[in-house]
């Protein structure tokens, strides 16, 4: 017995490493992960050519960490662990109070290259383009923050902004949002980077005298919540003790039977007659609930429209619970994603008569998407 | 494959420990000679072949030398001299070729394609270990080898294959023979390799996240900033490596066989000389055995002298990687050596103990700089930085970093010093001490898994946007 006991360090070695491989082995593999939404590597197809590649072996050592027996539970300790240890943020994420889980600041020096797009497209586009930029969740919220955390430089950033699209109307959020979060509305998602849909309501409201219409008021709208929704702040953090967020729809009756959606992914387009894709609830990350999530191309015509005018929008996915707002105003609204559209928006401008010309980004995607540049 | 990954801890190391111990024990060598190749091979196959051709070529010259040694002193020598030749070509060609068209590309009439070659793994440490087999036995300071299948896992043993120690062949020669495997060792064996495995994933790989993080910023650090940048960077190299020489140790105590000691508190030092002494000892002792005394060390006079230690310092600069800030930091070293032995040395043995600390300190972290950056505009401009001429104390972001990362800042400078080992020494032969050990290594391997597997999370981020 007391062999054993001071050999115990060795056992538990040797238990350990021998029951996590066999764990492996037993274990059924997993095909997805949720929260990574992405594919799991599987058993590679052993020939002696992947082997004398190398081949053989990568795939196998990604097929073995990404199977590893208990993957989730360790990849929540690795978060808490650091974060016990004072590195708050070592995965891109900062655990805030309140239960925001908040990106860290993202690098800004790609920004002003890609507003310098914005610029040229504006200066020679033939008709009026609005630019509206969200600020970072950091920046606004900034009370939540932990004591140690980097700089948000938005300030910075939205001066340099303003002062470069001279030949767009910048409409400046910032101080409606700093106004709004103090009066205690929740701006941004406390699970996910996305803005809450009260925060699209209070851009759609600061858009509204820039590009001509009047907004609607609060109780236009019949307002659902959605429990439960764990979004991409979640899912990259591994703070999977975090409670949920709550998503809310704002729909307005008045449009069910007059608003269609076309979404158009290669050569096909399928429609609906709404803007709302409700089987997207049922998954832990709710907010492609709004118009279906990423496409290149989707159009949104509304029969019963204030004007017959037609609104183009460039954007990201900050844009998708905002627009089903602007529906009410747009005969017809016209969405393109540039990281996956690549034809010419000269064009597009031209065949489809478009009006009006909207520039929608959140800060931290337009400081990192590379493909800004095809809006020239 | 490297002992930091789910590969080695979770598959390789449970199927060799299973298939070692249920060996007969004359098949062990063979066993583990076959492992040896496949721990190698793992990422890349085809330098099997050169392993195999190093076994071959030193078992031959082996057997010769030994075959003359009493009988003909020249041919056996002739025999010492192809072995080091072939090594040394091995190495040239593989680490050193695409470095030198590169180097002679500079010259204005000659424009020889660039070699491109893949670097085998462990090359400079083996190649330094057979050659010190055929030396050893030439000079009669170790028995040949007449089993080629002991050799061969004398050459590829792969506890300390990848980075060190290099074990010369004296030194485990009565080993490899008659290795007597015990419960006592192995429970050694697994604490020294939890120890190693902590200041590699615990340690090195969070200095090195912090070194990496500051080197990213899109604004300048400031020079505290820098400071605390090469601070990680000295932490991180120190850790890593004797971590690794660690779990090397440790392996080979599972195994039955006893290392030297690679590293001894380097940054207590109090003088660049006993850095060195206390820094990579298995290098230090190589180059001191068969290169600074066959060069005459210091027995032929001062002028000598400075020069052997010099060609010594350049060479040990230059295996530490093909690049030019390599050679600049063993000379860097070469010259500080002779500097101190010539000219400091009163000096500084006169001075308090602190200021010797923080003149040792001083030279070994801005040797890391020279080490660190291959470019050298890259490594003016960190220098500059460094010592503040016109830039700011420490940028917010720097700042937010060094804060979030100072407990293992501080974690990292007590585990410097020998302050946790003499702790152990005291609990060593108490009762609890099975009891902490075993509690020490479920903490690491718990906590290292969780850092191993979060490296392979990687949220597809196309939802981000």
């Amino acid at each position: 017995m007391k062999k054993v006991y001071k050999c115990l360090p060795a056992i538990v070695f040797v238990l350990f490493i021998v029951v996590m491989m066999a764990l492996f082995i037993i274990l059924p593999k997993k095909e997805y992960s949720s929260s990574e939404k992405r594919y799991l590597q599987q058993a590679p197809a052993f020939s002696f050519q992947s082997l004398m590649s190398g081949d053989f072996g990568d795939d196998f050592e990604k097929f073995l960490s990404d199977q590893t027996a208990g993957r989730n539970f360790w990849v929540g300790l690795s978060a808490y662990y650091n974060y016990c240890i004072g590195n708050n943020g070592s995965t891109g994420i900062y655990k805030c109070t309140d239960d925001y889980l908040v990106n860290d600041p993202e690098d800004m020096s790609n920004l002003m290259r890609n507003v310098g797009y914005i610029e040229e497209f504006a200066e020679s586009c033939p008709v009026d383009t609005t630019v509206l930029i969200a600020p970072s969740t950091g920046y606004i919220c900034s009370d939540i923050l932990p004591a140690v955390h980097g700089e948000y430089r938005d300030d910075e950033m939205f001066s340099e902004m303003k002062e470069t699209l001279s030949s767009a109307a910048f409409v400046d959020i910032r101080d409606t949002f700093k106004d709004e979060y103090a009066d205690g509305n929740q701006i941004y998602y406390k699970t996910d980077h996305h803005w809450t849909a009260y925060g699209a309501y209070t851009a759609y409201k600061a858009l509204g005298e820039t590009l001509g219409y009047t907004p609607l008021t609060q109780s236009d709208y019949e307002i659902t919540s959605y429990p439960d929704f764990y979004g991409t702040t979640y899912s990259s953090s591994g703070f999977w003790m975090n409670p949920s967020d709550t998503l809310e729809i704002w729909d307005n009756p008045a449009n069910d039977a007059v608003v269609t959606t076309a979404v158009t992914e290669g050569d096909e387009t399928s429609e609906q007659q709404d803007m709302f894709y409700y089987t997207h609830l049922e998954e832990d990350d709710k907010y492609p609930v709004y118009l279906d999530g990423n496409h290149p191309y989707t159009v949104i015509t509304n029969q019963d429209a204030d004007s017959d005018k037609k609104l183009l929008v460039i954007k990201d996915s900050f844009a998708h619970s905002l627009v089903p707002f602007l529906a009410d105003h747009y005969s017809e609204i016209i969405m393109v994603d540039f990281r996956y559209y690549v034809s010419p928006v000269s064009q597009l401008i031209e065949s489809e008569g478009i009006d009006q010309v909207l520039v929608l980004y959140s800060i931290d995607n337009l400081a990192t998407d590379t493909n800004v540049g095809r809006i020239g | 494959m490297v002992f930091s990954s789910l590969l080695f801890l979770f598959m390789y190391l449970p199927v060799v420990l299973i298939l070692y111990y249920i060996c007969p024990r004359k098949w062990r060598n063979l066993l583990l000679f076959i492992v040896n190749l496949v721990f190698y091979g793992w990422g890349e196959p085809v330098f099997v072949t050169l392993m195999i051709f190093s076994t071959i070529v030193d078992y031959t010259c082996g057997w010769f030398i030994n075959k003359y040694r009493e009988t003909d002193k020249r041919k056996a020598k002739r025999f010492v001299v192809a072995s080091v030749i072939i090594n040394l070509s091995l190495l040239g060609f593989f680490k050193y070729a695409g470095f030198l068209t590169e180097t002679l590309n500079y010259l204005p009439f000659l424009n020889i394609p660039a070699l491109k070659i893949p670097l085998p793994i462990g090359i400079s440490f083996y190649t330094f270990q057979t050659m010190s087999y055929s030396i050893d036995v030439y000079r009669g300071d170790a028995p040949v080898q007449k089993n080629i299948i002991t050799f061969g896992t004398y050459v590829s043993l792969f506890p300390q294959l990848i980075a060190g120690p290099i074990v010369r062949y004296k030194d485990v020669a009565y080993q490899l023979n008659h290795r007597r495997e015990t419960l006592d060792d192995f429970t050694k064996g697994v604490c020294i390799f939890c120890v190693g495995l902590a200041k590699k994933v615990l340690i090195a790989n969070q200095m090195g996240a912090l070194w990496d993080k500051l080197l990213q910023n899109d604004m300048p650090n400031g020079w505290l900033g820098s400071w605390v940048g090469i601070i990680a960077y000295t932490f991180q190299i120190y850790f890593d490596f004797s971590g690794y020489s660690d779990m090397a140790c440790g392996l080979g105590n599972m195994f039955g066989f006893e290392f030297l000691k690679n590293f001894n508190y380097p940054y207590i030092s109090k003088s660049i000389t006993e850095f060195w002494r206390r820094w990579h000892i298995s290098l230090g002792t190589w180059f001191r055995e068969y290169m600074y005394i066959p060069l005459g060390g210091n027995r032929k006079g001062m002028a000598r002298q400075m020069l052997n230690l010099l060609i010594v310092w350049f060479l040990t600069g230059f295996w530490h990687g093909a690049d030019f800030n390599f050679i600049f930091w063993g000379l860097y070293f070469g010259v500080l050596l002779v500097l101190e032995k010539f000219v400091l040395k009163k000096w500084l043995d006169k001075a308090p103990a602190f200021v010797q600390h923080i003149y040792a300190l001083f030279f070994i972290i801005f040797g890391w700089v020279l080490f660190y950056f291959s470019d050298l505009g890259q490594m003016g401009a960190f220098i500059t930085s460094m010592f503040g001429f016109g830039g700011t104390v420490i940028s917010a972001d720097a700042g937010a970093l060094a804060l979030s990362y100072l407990p293992m800042l501080l974690v990292a400078a007590f585990a410097s010093t020998p302050v946790m080992t003499k702790l152990y020494r005291k609990i060593e032969n108490t009762k609890a001490a099975p009891a902490l050990k075993t509690a020490f290594c479920i903490v690491v391997l718990g906590i290292s898994t969780a850092l191993l597997v979060s490296q392979s999370y990687n949220p597809f981020l196309y939802f981000r946007f």
